[in-house]
């Protein structure tokens, strides 16, 4: 994350507009660069058109209002999740990205929270995402929100770095409990003091 | 951010989506010297050809840009790997204005000694990151000589040589060429080793040779012979400089060793000093070559990212891997002495000993290469005989009278014996363990598959794995009943007089053990892979505390009821020396597991109550979390537990009840944790004078969980030091009649440290640190 550069103060209140399938022309060259800065290899753009076209509206941005440029944007989606029992309608953030001099101004976690409203609005059960174990700005604000770290993942990008799977829970999950073995009647006693 | 791997599928790879007629295959080295398979037949009397391209073109015309046109079964997966064609960064086949696709490197130009280092030196460091995890493609397959070894595919040995159809070799070229034949011929036992056990794809390693052969086909013994050539010929002169001589001739050594040792620790047979033995050596080899590897000069240009575009991938194009050859040095001495230490495995004495050197070797840090992990799991599982030698009924019944049933008639192997008499009480005892065994075996040799993992897969692992063995309990406890009958097994109230009568239920014990030990593992890697906020580890040290206690009062049960049964034999006769030994195992299993639980049980306490102490204080401090509330991360945090019927999760009141004790003062609070400690310590301390029979844990086992045991033990000391500053600031600042503490933090004038786990004395311990700020700023704060 490059410091130098960045804004003392954001020019103006930004505009946050929920993309839609007409922008493409406009905003998607400038999405796909924003978001490409960060990756050493390019997503293709399949892979945006693959959450735009099918979840645009759980796509926001952030625009500059005096020219109306790109500054932030915010990539999801929301699905059952079929390996799950009971099913789940999970929300997934695929990608966030903030113009390295917009940053440290909160409009990533304006981004965030309207991506949790769209998708809270929708029903989803939960939400997920996955983020680089080194990047702590990043869990510090998805932490911040409420959610948790649920797993590590053992060298899950290219570059080899782990990644933590982050959980927001927003429903109360249904759990089914099995027969209650007969081990447990017995009550729960004191623990043995250590010996010396 | 969605993962940005490109999972080309294999059936895929063949696919074109051009309509000329492919070029001649030897063009793209994809067969190499094999001749290449017809074309099929476009036209038959079966096959009537269309030509949809016109339909295709007006249909297309009616979509608007960027609209998605895919069928339900076209996953985000498949969308990543996508490439956009011509687009020099993704499509490897891209060649920009002028640049051809040739690499334009002349192997068989003349190579100086000190030129013959640099490249094998860096071949060692391609090797090694292969080893890390990262693919061929990006490491070893950059490298000239490699390919023009491989491409095309030999069939002969005289074949696989960088410089072909040439009469007479530079013979500095034929040194290099000898390392690259031993170096490849080693890669491919890798990889099929790799291949052969449990490891997670491209997380671990990837297996892929993008169709290249890893020069199988070529006999091993005629590449021993090429390396020994090289030797011989380096000692009669070709290289006038000794030192230079040398340096070659040690890294010819490696090769050689290397292969001694795949091929030695193929044989489980093997005398385990046997097995050692090139290990060591290569221990000594490599100490050579790093203090040789000054002589080297590198060629970097015999390294190229274009040869990735000859390989069969779908991948876009990606850098060369760099690792630098004083990491390089630094894995590959773990790696032979990891090599070597995993032989120790064969010794085997008993299950539980067992399990404890392979929980104590995946644990070392770092943690074992994925090779020597598999090269474990071989060890212990290749064509399901444990270790070479034993059934699978060995070690369950030995873990079983171990754990449960010392000196029991249902292990009595004679029972056996009773087949012919098919109606006898003996063989119907014989038939129903072996049922048992039949149904659980696959579920205990599991712990062991699910240790050998990475850390993080071992914990995501075990959260299922503790379903399973729910699964198992209910099925034991049916056994058991039916057993508690034929064994005319006299109930016993327990754990008080009054307590209803119970038969021993020994089978479904062992099975609720194992559970207990997996689910409190399962906690423990979750402090140890920083899973947890720091505001959850009050409730996270609580809950492990619990799990700790419930074993612990299991453990106590077990050995009752084992008590009661060998009482009731004693009855009616003496008990065998074997009978004895099992029974002495099992009484220094019960008290080291309950020692174990009880000193885990007192320093989470502890600590428990410090993180509820530093809550208090508003030194530890929960972020805001508009969008969730406690209950909620409550349902995520404990979701592998929730689901589990014994022991049953606690409702959200009782854990908050626990995690914050609203009840108990801060005063009060730091008095529990210090006599918590205090309790812990002792138990350290016992346990430090534990032989190696009293702890399960047998020579470099030994070793280790004496120093696992030390990192637990300062952690409980660290934590003591953590009570002494907190009680020597609140007796400074804060006033006495502020009973509660709330809030008096940021007078105290201290800040919270949370240390990375591998910056703690143990990583499962999450001892804070007190440091002394300026009183502004203070709160918490993580050490990564």
């Amino acid at each position: 994350m490059a410091e130098s550069g960045r804004l003392e103060k954001l020019p103006a209140e930004l505009r946050y507009i929920q993309y839609e399938h007409g922008l493409e022309s406009q905003y998607l060259p400038a999405i796909r660069a924003l978001i490409s800065k960060d990756l050493s290899e390019p997503y293709s753009i399949y892979v945006y058109r693959y959450f735009l076209y099918q979840w645009g509206h759980l796509c926001f941005m952030a625009l500059d209002p005096t020219d109306s440029s790109l500054v932030g944007v915010i990539i999801c989606k929301l699905e059952t999740h079929a390996s799950h029992s009971p099913m789940t309608l999970r929300g997934y953030i695929a990608m966030l990205a903030v113009s390295s001099a917009y940053r440290g101004h909160g409009v990533a976690t304006a981004l965030v929270k309207r991506a949790i409203d769209a998708m809270a609005l929708r029903d989803a059960d939960e939400i997920v995402l996955e983020t680089e174990e080194s990047n702590i700005p990043a869990m510090r604000l998805y932490e911040r929100l409420g959610f948790l770290r649920s797993k590590k993942l053992h060298r899950y990008y290219l570059n080899g770095s782990s990644a933590y799977r982050l959980v927001l829970q927003l429903k109360p999950p249904e759990i089914e409990r099995v027969v209650e073995p007969a081990l447990g009647e017995a009550e729960v006693s004191e623990v043995v003091v250590a010996a010396s | 951010m969605i993962p940005d791997r490109n999972p080309a599928p294999e059936e895929f790879e063949g696919l074109s989506l051009s309509d000329q007629p492919p070029p001649p295959a030897e063009q793209y080295g994809l067969y190499g010297g094999e001749p290449v398979p017809p074309p099929p037949p476009i036209s038959s009397d079966g096959v009537v050809a269309l030509d949809v391209m016109g339909r295709f073109r007006k249909a297309a015309k009616t979509l608007e840009p960027g609209e998605l046109i895919k069928d339900g079964y076209f996953s985000l997966m498949d969308s990543v790997a996508s490439i956009e064609i011509m687009d020099p960064k993704m499509d490897s086949g891209c060649l920009g204005p002028g640049e051809t696709l040739e690499e334009g490197y002349d192997v068989t130009r003349p190579l100086r000694a000190e030129q013959v280092i640099g490249i094998i030196d860096q071949l060692l460091c391609h090797e090694m990151a292969w080893h890390l995890g990262y693919p061929l493609s990006q490491t070893l397959f950059t490298n000239v000589y490699i390919e023009g070894i491989l491409m095309p595919m030999p069939n002969t040995i005289e074949q696989a040589d960088f410089v072909r159809d040439q009469p007479g070799h530079d013979p500095m070229l034929a040194v290099l060429r000898a390392y690259c034949l031993g170096l490849l011929k080693a890669c491919y036992h890798v990889n099929e080793r790799i291949k052969g056990e449990h490891y997670y794809e491209e997380e671990d390693f990837v297996t892929n040779t993008y169709h290249r052969s890893l020069l199988d086909r070529i006999d091993e013994a005629a590449i021993r012979q090429v390396i020994t050539n090289a030797r011989t010929s380096l000692r009669s002169g070709i290289c006038t400089d000794t030192l230079l001589a040398d340096a070659l001739d040690s890294r010819l050594r490696l090769r050689e060793e290397f292969l001694n040792a795949i091929q030695l620790s193929e044989d489980r047979n093997n005398s385990a000093d046997s097995i050692k033995a090139p290990w060591i050596e290569l221990e000594q080899i490599l100490e050579t070559i790093n203090r040789s590897h000054a002589l080297g000069t590198s060629v970097p240009e015999a390294f190229s990212t274009k040869i990735q575009r000859k390989l069969a991938s779908t991948m876009p194009p990606r850098p060369i891997v760099q690792l630098r050859f004083e990491d390089t040095y630094g894995h590959f001495k773990h790696m032979f002495a990891d090599g070597r230490e995993v032989t120790d495995v064969l010794a085997y004495t008993d299950s539980e000993s067992l399990l404890n050197f392979v929980l104590h070797f995946q644990a070392k840090r770092p943690q074992p290469l994925v090779y020597i992990r598999t090269l474990l799991q071989s060890y212990l599982f290749k064509d399901m005989i444990i270790l070479g030698r034993l059934s699978i009924r060995h070690i369950m019944d030995d873990d079983l009278s171990t754990l449960v049933l010392p000196a029991s008639p249902l292990l009595d192997p004679t029972n056996d014996a009773f087949e012919s008499a098919p109606h006898s009480p003996q063989f119907q005892l014989a038939n129903r363990m072996e049922l048992f065994r039949q149904r659980a075996a696959q579920s205990y040799l599991d712990v062991f598959r699910a240790i050998c993992q990475n850390r993080c897969r071992i914990r995501r692992t075990l959260c299922h794995s503790i379903q399973d063995w729910e699964n198992v309990q209910l099925d034991a406890e049916e056994v058991d009943q039916v057993l508690a009958l034929e064994t005319n097994e006299a109930a016993m109230s327990w754990p008080r007089p009054t307590s209803p009568p119970s038969h021993s239920l020994s089978l479904s014990s062992w099975a609720y053990l194992y559970k207990l030990k997996l689910m409190q593992w399962i906690v423990q890697l979750g402090f140890e892979l920083d899973i947890y906020a720091p505001d959850e580890l009050a409730g996270m040290y609580w809950y492990l505390s619990l799990l700790t206690r419930t074993r612990s009062q299991h453990v106590q049960r077990i050995q009752a009821f084992a008590e009661k049964n060998v009482r009731e034999v004693l009855r009616t006769r003496k008990l065998s020396e074997e009978e004895e030994m099992q029974f002495d195992r099992a009484a220094n299993y019960w008290r080291g597991s309950l020692l174990d639980a009880a000193v885990t049980c007192q320093l989470a306490d502890a600590l428990s109550s410090i993180y509820i102490v530093l809550g208090r204080l508003g030194l530890v401090t929960p972020p805001p979390r508009p969008y969730s509330t406690d209950e909620m991360r409550y349902n995520v945090r404990m979701k592998p537990f929730g689901v589990i019927g014994l022991p049953e999760l606690p409702t959200y009141e009782t854990f908050k009840e626990a995690a914050l004790q609203p009840k108990l003062s801060v005063a009060q609070l730091l008095d529990a944790a210090t006599s918590a400690l205090e309790g812990a310590k002792r138990g350290f301390k016992a346990m430090e004078r534990f032989d190696e029979d009293e702890s399960f844990a047998r020579g470099v086992t030994y070793e280790r969980f004496k120093a696992d045991l030390a990192g637990s033990h300062k952690s409980a000391i660290a934590a003591g030091l953590t009570i002494m500053m907190l009680r020597k600031a609140l007796g400074e600042k804060v006033s006495r009649n502020t009973e509660t503490g709330e809030g008096g933090g940021k007078e105290l004038g201290l800040k919270v440290e949370i240390k990375a786990p591998s910056q703690r004395y143990h990583e499962c311990w999450v001892v804070p640190g007190l440091v002394k700020v300026p009183s502004k700023d203070s709160g918490a704060s993580t050490g990564n």
